[in-house]
């Protein structure tokens, strides 16, 4: 009796066994072959390439592309370096591997140079998103369409709200956050001038340690904003008054600036009321503290209103295996809402004016705010990071050099301007590379 | 059999010395010699070909810090060390003598030793700023009216200042527990043959505690100066290159202009620096023995 009952049960598990068994391998069969029909596109990008960024990219951005086209994405996150040898072994060979490319605007710039770029504008348009005009002009490289603008960064200004009580008269805040003809760097120092002496010490701060991004505000902001040019105009006399007026500017500069590497902590100590940042780096003090500070375009010169925009773009290699489905991922990667997604997670901002109004409110809302009204402004003069590889060091280092000696050390402006001018075109000149923007206009 | 094996061993015995001194010989190959040549290799060729394209920008390009580094360096080297090396010796005599509380006092003197130089640099910052905790109890108490400025390009002599602070506080501990290991290992017996033959204190110190001491001495003084070349994690928090040190910007150069042979050149003149010290201060303490 016992045994039969033991033998029944022993039957009964054998044979769901048995089903699950056969189930199992008929979903593993279905489910390989099915793989074995999928696309799978290879996607080199220089950016997001941190381990953090990368776990993002492959954990919440790309299953949902997957998902819905039935594409798979390998990401493969290469430096500048890897993947221009990459490209120009595969380009030279004929056997491209690469179906997509984020970089970028100066690396995108050489790879079209080189011909190694399909032009986009063949591909169906892409419904329901703007690009500003700033940023299609720029991706019309080299005769084609050479990228679809992906990301972008930029630096800008951070007001703690306790300084707009301590306004120069003639300006307003209106002024200010709207980046109107008023707001001038000598409304500036007007501003800085008088919260030094109505608060009883600097406020305004820049992030002139050595690991800071000071060098930026010296030859993308000031000088074409000043000169009209990043490079060419060195040494003219518009860069003389320009270094004047930073020498002027300096006295109302908190003097720790030359230790900060990033203005964050400052300007949540209190040490500082008036920042210049890249965006990345005042994110956490509006994240801990949104209600205290606003973020503003930066000022104009008397050449308009210069400022770095960090343009990242997603090109297509001539001969890319699989065309289309690298199209489908650009579609979906400046979709409104996944560029929100990207801004959220990793701090760089939407290229589609349709994403600003999906950004919730909070910090992130007061950062994109600041970054649009900058890029909207109607006097924009636009300069990108010259693409210089190795040497992007020396050329950094000139226009620290030329800072330290003017104003930090009291060295004569002109002279110190005449030493340096021939090794920074030096720099380009031996590369055989253009100017940068606004030096030479793209196009 | 036997008569075969002995002159085995004979014949290898005197290898075996070569043999032990292998595993060692080796590390210094891998680890030490190759490093160095690489070093060199970097520092003064390019594409094979001998150049003194580095060299030339250290010592003459406006874009160099070598000589306010090396001027620093220096600087700083001999502000500090003095300091640390009499506060460090005060406070081992002082602890040398038993009281309550003893080993307490002991722990909180090496505590400092725990953190690292960066956490150190930024703790100082914090505390030195003019939001930070030195300057609101200045305001507060009404000693002064304005924060005192320690940082910025303008205020290199606080800057400097804050440096000194800082490696004090931090680094002195390691001076201490050598010369308090040091002071620990004299034995009683040379202090009671002393006041047997009724020394003062004096010359207890002069006689017995000093020249024991000096091998310590000669270690402690090995390590902190040796240290002191090396000065980067503080500096570079506090002063940022405000203030340039030859290790900050060998790191700089490294890092930030990516020309690795002038890199290479500020480590190699650091190495020949402290190789330069140890060899002087081997000299100098030539350690007297009392039972030699």
């Amino acid at each position: 009796m016992g045994y039969e009952a033991i033998s029944k049960t022993i039957a009964i598990i054998i044979t769901i066994i048995v089903i699950v068994a056969i189930a199992g391998g008929a979903y593993w069969w279905y489910t390989s072959t099915q793989q074995q029909q999928q696309v799978t596109i290879t996607w080199a990008s220089t950016q997001l390439v941190p381990p953090q960024e990368q776990a993002f990219v492959k954990g919440e951005l790309l299953p949902p592309f997957t998902q819905e086209t039935g594409i798979k994405v390998e990401f493969v996150g290469l430096s500048y370096d890897e993947l221009n040898t990459r490209l120009q072994s595969e380009m030279q060979s004929g056997k491209v591997t690469i179906d997509l490319i984020g970089e970028l605007h100066g690396g995108i710039d050489y790879f079209a140079s080189q011909g190694w770029i399909e032009d986009l504008s063949k591909f169906p348009a892409l419904s329901g998103r703007t690009f500003p005009d700033v940023l299609e002009k720029y991706s019309h490289i080299h005769g084609i369409k050479a990228y679809v603008p992906w990301m972008t960064a930029t630096y800008v200004m951070v007001v703690n709200k306790k300084a707009w009580d301590y306004l120069p008269p003639g300006l307003t805040k209106e002024d200010v956050m709207k980046g109107t003809d008023k707001w001038t760097y000598d409304a500036l120092l007007a501003w800085a001038k008088n919260l030094y002496e109505k608060t009883g010490g600097p406020k305004l701060g820049f992030p002139a340690g050595p690991n800071g991004l000071f060098v930026r505000f010296l030859h993308g902001y000031l000088y074409p904003s000043f000169t009209g040019a990043q490079v060419k105009n060195f040494n003219s006399t518009d860069a003389v008054a320009m270094w004047q007026y930073l020498k002027e500017l300096w006295k109302y500069v908190v003097p720790e600036s030359t230790t900060y590497d990033a203005m964050a902590d400052p300007l949540l100590r209190g040490d500082v009321w008036i920042a210049w940042d890249h965006t990345a780096r005042i994110k956490d003090a509006i994240e801990q503290k949104p209600d205290q500070f606003d973020v503003v375009p930066v000022p104009r010169g008397p050449k308009g209103r210069g400022f770095i925009l960090v343009v990242v773009g997603l090109a297509i290699p001539k001969g890319a295996p699989h065309e289309d489905a690298a199209w489908k991922l650009i579609d979906y990667l400046t979709r409104p809402e996944t560029q929100v997604k990207v801004l959220e997670k990793v701090g760089f901002f939407p290229t589609v004016k349709e994403a600003s109004a999906k950004v919730p409110a909070g910090p992130l809302q007061v950062l994109a705010k600041g970054v649009i009204a900058q890029e909207s402004t109607s006097d924009a003069l636009v300069a990108l990071i010259p693409s210089l590889g190795a040497k992007g060091g020396d050329f950094k280092q000139i226009y620290l050099t030329a800072f330290e000696k003017i104003v930090l050390n009291n060295e004569d402006i002109k002279s110190t301007l005449d030493s340096l001018y021939p090794q920074l075109i030096n720099l380009f000149q031996s590369q055989n590379l253009p100017l940068p923007p606004p030096d030479q206009p793209v196009g | 059999m036997d008569s075969e094996e002995i002159p085995f061993m004979v014949k290898i015995e005197k290898y075996i010395p070569y043999l032990l001194l292998m595993p060692a010989l080796l590390y210094m190959i891998f680890f030490i010699g190759y490093p160095l040549v690489q070093a060199v290799g970097l520092a003064f060729f390019e594409n094979g070909q001998f150049t003194t394209a580095n060299l030339d920008y250290l010592l003459y390009s406006p874009l160099s810090k070598f000589w306010d580094a090396l001027k620093y360096t220096l600087l700083l080297a001999a502000v500090i060390i003095p300091i640390q090396v009499s506060v460090a010796f005060a406070i081992a005599l002082l602890m040398n003598v038993p009281f309550k509380g003893h080993n307490l006092a002991v722990y909180s003197v090496i505590l400092p030793l725990t953190i690292s130089d960066v956490a150190a640099g930024l703790i100082w910052y914090v505390m030195l700023s003019p939001n930070g905790f030195f300057n609101k109890l200045l305001v507060s108490a009404g000693i002064i009216s304005e924060p005192v400025r320690f940082f910025g390009a303008a205020n290199r002599d606080m800057e400097f200042l804050a440096i000194v602070i800082t490696e004090v506080w931090r680094a002195t501990a390691i001076v201490f527990v050598i010369l308090f290991a040091g002071l620990q290992m004299i034995s009683r017996e040379y202090y009671e043959a002393a006041e047997v033959f009724g020394a003062t204190t004096w010359q207890r110190f002069r006689y017995i505690v000093f020249p024991m001491l000096l091998p310590s001495l000669q270690a402690a003084l090995i390590i902190r100066t040796l240290f002191a070349f090396q000065i980067f994690g503080v500096v570079w928090t506090l002063a940022g290159r405000d203030i340039p040190v030859l290790a900050g910007e060998a790191y700089y150069e490294q890092t930030q202009l990516h020309h690795p042979g002038v890199a290479s050149l500020y480590a190699l003149i650091i190495a020949l620096i402290s190789v330069l010290i140890g060899y002087i201060y081997t000299k100098l303490f030539k350690a007297r023995y009392l039972e030699a």
